[in-house]
């Protein structure tokens, strides 16, 4: 591998003067007939964009979505389960009821997918028949843990998508939309702009990515345990520049899918995706995403943040990504698509690290104040965090209140009571009583202990992205096309970062809405869905003041009259 | 050309000074230590607030908000908002409040003025419903205070010269106009308007308005 001085980020200005601003028609006449074959709808993501072209450009021809069946539930049912019950889906729920269902039944198909198998899993024979009339591919689908097997990465991020771009290529217009990530960018400093670099990885190494993928995957196979293959792809990731396997497999996936000759491809990169500023509904969230855990980590006793003040923590609310994937994939449609699009914060409205810590300060104080008890309503709340240097905060006490937690721990374990003090003195001092409060505080120890062991193992995923580099992820191509877009979509589709007032995002969306969809997961209690949308019978049963008899079949003769 | 009624907002609308609402945010700064320091710097401007804003004119005011010199001005802006929801809100004096909405009733234009900074008192004009807010502003750089006011600062005696900069720029007419004040600081500002009008006035007002026979209200 050899080292270049190539600089991928001064071609920006070039790619904006080159940009063709070629105005858009309506989205909903680019959509209108269309057939779109989806993956990872399943995802927090794909479901939001889902939900907003069935809600807004109704026109759209057909939707096939490629799902995998899980855990007992067959592809059909996680998709039904996802149309009936997820929060995603309530504004469709809530404008059509029962009418969602034959929306669905009319626009939507479900396919059982492998995406890690050749053609998805289909014989050459159904993926030629699917894929005959289809006008474009969107591809969400991809796995975002940080250090996950590194086999399972490089399945689902490189294998999966050059699936499904095999899928894209025997379509008739051979349209692929690719959605990747911004921190592709890897170990740099300054502006990433909107180009793919085909063999040059993030630090200028010149390299063949087929080669690098087969011998990783050869060393990877060679390996027994997954410390060992993660240090492994680690290594080989940190020396091309990337900072850890996710960003590594998925650069790896665009240099790949970039060299096809077979697929026109559209490569959308949008940075950290979090709470919806209005669609489905103003901070809804799923799952565990980037902010959660930091945010978590602030309502502790934890203090001090290892994040550099001044770096851009670039989010970015998951309708405004979703929206603008819609636009993108109209532009793809059109034929007119850039080759790259990064949806970020950074360049047009950046919010730093320091605006992040200074904020969650006092919305946890005001979250404690509101629903803490009487220690986090007392103590906690008037702790704020602050940035700080990841090594002062290990000098600050983070190791050693993780050794004194072990330590307390570990002897308590191993001092019991009873073994010192003779039964009767035992007795006498109503030892038992005693001993059950030390385990207790055996128990608060193992807790505190694995509490930051989690946190000490989120910080060191973490530190590359919120301490080692600052990056501005160029976004010229969302503005440019926004402005091109119809006047009728610019509202609806249109990127519209620069509108944020990041105080009364971060204070009314981010931190209320991360308290009701993602804490819960970190304390490992549950988010429950929606109530599932009514069968036809207990809709109608609902509007005209009757009941349904719980857990029974719902013909209109086994309803009760609900005695007035 | 249109009248207006000048409500200072110290005494006649709250019993809240600018010294506690400086001391309420340096307590709620980001780090314990900054918290006391912060505390330190404003006590500094009590002497000077007791001895009267007459004898120091805007000295008292500038001090006071220097203890919040670093914050930043998201920090500063949640906090006047939440100052406000836990001790402005549900406090406002009710005689004041009266006043207000009969001067609203009248067709007056509502001016409310304030030695405090405008993340503490502009929602406090908005709860009221004034149609303009003269207060101080926080001199912010790179979205963090100075400690500093921006000029003009408004405080201690120079009200009454506000007021008639203001009127002259809306064209009110002053003669018609209002002003309400509580102390005697606002005795200039009382004495440049056509209806001067004591609220719970101090010892020194009351004195003013007794000779110059300007109505008095109590609570």
């Amino acid at each position: 591998m050899q080292r270049t001085d190539v600089n991928t980020s001064s071609s920006t200005p070039e790619l904006s003067m080159n940009h063709p601003a070629t105005p858009m028609k309506p989205l909903r006449e680019t959509y209108a007939g269309k057939h779109l074959v989806v993956t990872g709808t399943t995802g927090f993501l794909g479901k939001v964009w889902l939900a907003m072209v069935l809600d807004f450009l109704p026109e759209v021809g057909h939707i096939t979505l490629l799902i995998r069946g899980k855990k007992g539930e067959s592809a059909d049912e996680r998709f039904t389960r996802i149309f009936e019950a997820s929060p995603a889906f309530r504004p469709l729920r809530d404008k059509l009821g029962q009418e969602l269902r034959a929306l669905i039944a009319d626009k939507v198909t479900v396919k059982k997918a492998a995406l890690t198998e050749p053609l998805c899993g289909f014989s050459e024979s159904e993926a030629k028949e699917l894929m005959a009339n289809v006008d474009a591919v969107v591809h969400f689908a991809g796995l975002t843990d940080f250090e996950p097997d590194p086999q399972w990465s490089i399945d689902a991020n490189i294998h999966g998508a050059a699936h499904v771009a095999d899928l894209a290529a025997l379509s008739p217009k051979h349209r692929y939309v690719h959605v990747s990530t911004t921190f592709v960018g890897g170990m740099r400093n300054g502006e990433i702009a909107e180009v793919v670099t085909p063999g040059i990885s993030p630090n200028g190494t010149r390299f063949d990515p087929s080669e690098e993928l087969r011998i990783c995957e050869a060393e990877i196979a060679k390996l027994e345990t997954k410390k060992e293959r993660i240090d492994l792809v680690m290594a080989r990731a940190q020396a091309l520049g990337w900072p850890n396997i996710y960003t590594y497999s998925k650069g790896l996936s665009e240099h790949l899918i970039d060299l096809r000759t077979d697929v026109v491809t559209t490569t959308y990169r949008p940075a950290i995706v979090e709470c919806a500023r209005n669609y489905p509904f103003q901070g809804w969230n799923e799952g565990i995403n980037t902010s959660g855990p930091i945010v978590w980590l602030l309502s502790t006793s934890f203090q001090r943040f290892p994040a550099k003040a001044t770096n851009n923590f670039d989010i970015v609310p998951v309708d405004t990504v979703a929206r603008t994937m819609v636009m993108v994939t109209g532009r793809a449609l059109e034929d007119t698509a850039q080759h790259v699009y990064q949806c970020a914060s950074g360049h047009q409205n950046p919010f730093t690290f320091e605006r992040a810590v200074d904020l969650c300060g006092i919305a946890i104080r005001r979250m404690h104040k509101r629903t803490g008890n009487s220690v986090e309503k007392n103590f906690t709340a008037y702790l704020d965090s602050h940035c700080a240097d990841p090594t002062k905060t290990e000098v600050l006490g983070f190791r050693r209140m993780q050794k004194a937690a072990k330590a307390t721990r570990s002897f308590l374990r191993s001092h019991k009571l009873e073994r010192y003090l003779s039964p009767s003195l035992f007795e006498k001092i109503d030892g038992k009583r005693i001993q059950k409060a030390l385990d207790e505080v055996s128990k608060e120890a193992r807790s505190t202990d694995r509490i930051l062991d989690r946190v000490d193992g989120m910080l060191r995923q973490y530190r590359p992205f919120i301490h080692d580099y600052n990056y501005t992820f160029l976004t010229d191509n969302l503005v440019i096309d926004t402005q091109m877009l119809a006047e009728e979509d610019r509202e609806r589709f249109g990127f519209d970062i620069h509108d944020i007032c990041w105080r009364d995002y971060w204070m009314n969306t981010q931190v209320p809405g991360l308290e009701k969809w993602s804490l819960p997961l970190m304390r490992n209690e549950k988010v429950p869905d929606d109530p599932p949308l009514p069968r036809l019978g207990e809709e109608k049963a609902r509007r005209t003041g009757e009941f349904v008899i719980a857990g029974q079949p719902t013909p209109a003769n086994e309803t009760m009259v609900r005695a007035s | 050309m249109s009248t207006a009624a000048f409500f200072r907002v110290e005494g006649t609308l709250t019993e809240r000074s600018a010294l506690s609402a400086a001391a309420w945010i340096a307590t709620h700064a980001q780090g314990l230590g900054e918290r006391v320091a912060r505390l330190g710097n404003i006590a500094l401007a009590t002497p000077f607030r007791i001895a009267g804003e007459m004898q120091f004119g805007t000295t008292a005011t500038k001090m006071t908000w220097m203890g919040v010199r670093g914050m930043s001005e998201d920090r500063l802006v949640l906090l006047g908002e939440e100052y406000f929801e836990t001790y402005m809100k549900d406090e406002v004096l009710e005689v004041g409040e009266r006043l207000l909405k009969e001067a609203r009733k009248q067709g007056r234009r509502i001016i409310l003025i304030s030695d405090s900074v405008d993340v503490v008192v502009a929602p406090l004009a908005k709860h009221l419903g004034a149609d303009d807010l003269i207060c101080n502003r926080l001199e912010l750089r790179k979205n963090k205070a100075t400690g500093k006011l921006e000029e003009p600062v408004i405080g201690g005696n120079v009200a009454g010269q506000w007021a008639r900069e203001f009127a002259s720029e809306h064209a009110i007419d002053l003669s018609q106009s209002w002003a309400y004040g509580a102390s005697a600081a606002d005795s200039l500002l009382m004495s440049a308007l056509g209806q001067p009008c004591a609220v719970n006035p101090d010892r020194q007002l009351r004195r003013l308005a007794k000779d110059h026979s300007w109505p008095v209200v109590e609570k």
